[in-house]
């Protein structure tokens, strides 16, 4: 009965080949349980496609266009940083921290069991032994190390929320 | 009174910087949405804040539609994602979502609400109350073969599946709402004596 009726829904919906279709056209015509079936499955098929659509509130694209408007009004200040400058910054930066580094690691000079660093210029380096400069020094590593633990989250948070849009 | 632009025309407008456009455009794609998002979250509120999300996430990411496929089509699959992850949230888990049992027990809540109009007791009231009782996905499948005018490719490309099964469903989907309507008719019937 399966088969019947998934034929006839092929032949109604358009999805038969030529052959098929001239098959089952003959099998209508000559065949009766074929052609109540056919047009029980016509009538229905009408009825489908009369189906309503729902109708949503008054004020749907109102509200839609209210939260468009919302957000386009903060745009502009998003807009407003250039990502060119930053960029331009975060280059500046990272050359320079480069070049202090290759300065420094070509002052150094490695002996047996200690390292002296010979600066190019006469700049006396902070005394990080001490216990005062020892706890700022971890005080100030902690606080990094919290911070880029908060930003990965921040970061992580962002992208399984756009995963989930 | 809606523009007489084509889809294409208005979302073009839309990445100029008109919101009329996409207003326009929210028109006439409005009803059917909230129609697809019906079928999914099966309440009218639920359905309209789906709806409302849709178009909203539609305008954030119409800079990346292609135009490969037709702009409802690229709807319709932000629908299907939309109502999924609201029903989700809902803490429907997936048991209740698949099982056909919670949407006839939906139904018959809901509509003995609007059983006193008579109005209502038409043959497509009868059929909207027969698609109501469908899973999700069979009635979404229906609304979109039906009104969506979308081909079965079309379809399974809105609900991510293949077109092969996208056919065995909407055999399937028909034949249960085949039996739904003659229940709920028989129902009435016998309701009537």
């Amino acid at each position: 009965m399966n088969n019947i009726e998934e034929t006839l829904w092929n032949y109604i919906d358009g999805n038969c080949t030529a052959d098929e279709q001239k098959t089952i056209s003959n099998l209508i015509a000559q065949d009766e349980a074929y052609r109540l079936r056919y047009q029980e499955l016509l009538n229905l098929n009408k009825e489908f496609a009369a189906m309503e659509t729902d109708e949503p509130s008054m004020a749907f694209t109102y509200n839609v266009m209210e939260v468009i408007r919302a957000e386009n009004a903060q745009v502009p200040l998003k807009a407003a940083i250039n990502k060119r400058i930053i960029l331009g910054i975060a280059i500046f930066f990272a050359i320079t921290l480069l070049a202090m580094l290759v300065v420094v690691l070509a002052s150094v000079k490695w002996t047996g069991q200690s390292v002296h660093v010979n600066l190019p210029v006469n700049i006396k380096l902070p005394d990080i032994n001490g216990s005062k400069a020892k706890t700022i020094v971890e005080s100030f590593v902690f606080f990094d190390v919290i911070l880029a633990l908060y930003l990965f989250d921040a970061y992580l948070r962002k992208k399984n929320m756009a995963k989930q849009v | 009174m809606q523009s007489k632009l084509s889809d294409i025309e208005l979302i073009e407008q839309t990445l100029a910087g008109s919101q009329a456009a996409y207003a326009d455009l929210i028109k006439r794609h409005q009803r059917f949405v909230f129609t697809l998002a019906m079928r999914f979250v099966k309440v009218r509120e639920d359905a309209e804040e789906v709806a409302q999300d849709c178009f909203i996430k539609a305008y954030r990411s119409l800079g990346s539609f292609q135009g490969q496929s037709k702009f409802s089509t690229w709807l319709y699959s932000i629908v299907y994602t939309t109502a999924m992850t609201f029903l989700r949230k809902k803490r429907v888990d997936t048991d209740s979502i698949d099982d056909e049992d919670t949407f006839i027990q939906v139904e018959e809540r809901s509509s003995a609400y609007d059983v006193n109009d008579a109005e209502n007791k038409s043959r497509s009231y009868y059929l909207n109350q027969a698609i109501g009782q469908l899973l999700p996905d069979d009635a979404a499948i229906i609304t979109l073969f039906y009104k969506g005018e979308q081909s079965l490719e079309e379809i399974a490309q809105a609900l991510g599946m293949e077109a092969n099964t996208v056919k065995v469903k909407l055999f399937r989907a028909r034949q249960r709402l085949k039996e739904k309507l003659e229940k709920n008719l028989k129902h009435e019937a016998k309701e009537l004596i």
